[in-house]
């Protein structure tokens, strides 16, 4: 019977990890780069799973452990951004007019999204950012643990060296049976 | 156990991610044009979808009607790197194989100049232009169809098994 593998407690470490990572101003920019956090965290997310399995762990495996790494770094990340929220506001309207004066522009109503950032977070609004944020952690997760599955691959074990013929049983010469 | 492999699975998930690939592609397009013609509201929520996984920096980002695109220039790269890889899955591999992962080698090739461009900029370094990171990125997007049709139709075959496993095990009728 095949041993069911424990997706959960893999992905809920490593995603709450990769959640944090996402909700702390600064290092939240890794995601900018390919989601980084997310798909690193589900490849490792991945490794864990695969130091538990008996076997070679399949595309699927990594997919829904990516997954579920990323709906956890979702979670965690709006979590952590409540009380950053206006740290993170202030810090990217900081980065922006820093754009701008770069000779950049910032995008139209961008400036009222700041404006209605600096206020409290109502509850629909946080539903939905979590909502597309989950969806979105959740592919690039999948993703990353499809990757993570590939980077894992076992080398298929080698076969055992040949094993000497064993001794066959002594056999008797056929001789004249009773019944003959 | 094993089920017999359904040809048509590999193809229906390509078409599922060909949609969702246009889908998300259409919409870098939208915002600027949402922003561009009034319609700041609609723009607004656009831009928030793709908030999560991209800096948004208009200076590094292309523009339409003026507006800079819902992503920067990288990860636009990687979207449609990512369509272009569906396109090249159909025509190389076809939907009558099934998919298989790429080797761990050209995942670590294609991920290295995006990797080094990104890490440079990141350290200040230097400033890449963004024709330049469209192309990193569309390197390494170009490679992501095949591990998520690997992975999704692995998910299919993994269901269809279940599945067989749960008839296999359900008593007939009493006679």
């Amino acid at each position: 019977m095949q041993q069911k593998l424990d997706y959960f407690r893999p992905a809920l470490t490593v995603g709450a990890i990769a959640g944090v990572l996402s909700g702390l101003p600064i290092l939240s920019a890794g995601n900018c780069l390919c989601c980084l956090w997310i798909v690193g965290g589900a490849i490792i997310a991945v490794r864990l799973l695969a130091a538990q399995a008996p076997g070679p762990l399949a595309s699927s495996d990594g997919a829904v452990v990516g997954a579920l790494t990323g709906i956890a770094a979702a979670v965690a990340d709006a979590l952590i951004s409540i009380p950053l929220r206006s740290f993170n506001m202030d810090l990217a309207r900081r980065i922006l007019d820093k754009a701008v004066e770069m000779g950049g522009e910032l995008p139209a109503g961008l400036d009222e999204v700041f404006n209605a950032g600096a206020g409290a977070l109502s509850p629909g609004w946080f539903l939905l950012s979590l909502f597309i944020s989950a969806a979105v952690f959740a592919l690039a997760g999948a993703l990353g643990g499809v990757i993570g599955v590939s980077l894992a691959a076992r080398k298929p074990v080698p076969p055992a060296a040949p094993q000497p013929p064993a001794v066959p049983p002594p056999t008797t010469p056929p001789g004249p049976t009773d019944a003959a | 156990m094993t089920v017999p492999p359904d040809p048509g699975a590999v193809r229906r998930i390509w078409l599922l991610a060909a949609c969702g690939a246009a889908i998300w592609l259409a919409g870098v397009f939208l915002a600027p044009l949402l922003a561009g013609r009034g319609a700041g509201g609609a723009a607004r929520l656009v831009y928030a979808v793709y908030a999560p996984v991209c800096h948004q920096i208009p200076a590094r980002s292309f523009r339409l009607l003026g507006q800079p695109l819902a992503v920067c220039g990288r990860c636009l790269g990687i979207y449609a790197g990512f369509a272009a890889g569906l396109i090249l899955y159909a025509l190389a591999r076809g939907f009558r194989r099934p998919p298989v992962l790429p080797p761990a080698r050209l995942f670590l090739l294609l991920t290295l100049p995006l990797a080094v461009d990104g890490l440079g900029g990141l350290l200040r370094l230097w400033r890449s232009p963004i024709g330049l990171r469209f192309a990193t990125g569309f390197a390494w997007g170009g490679l992501l169809p095949w591990y998520a049709l690997a992975g999704l139709a692995d998910l299919v075959r993994a269901r269809r098994e279940r599945a067989a496993a749960r008839t296999l095990e359900k008593p007939g009728p009493k006679k």
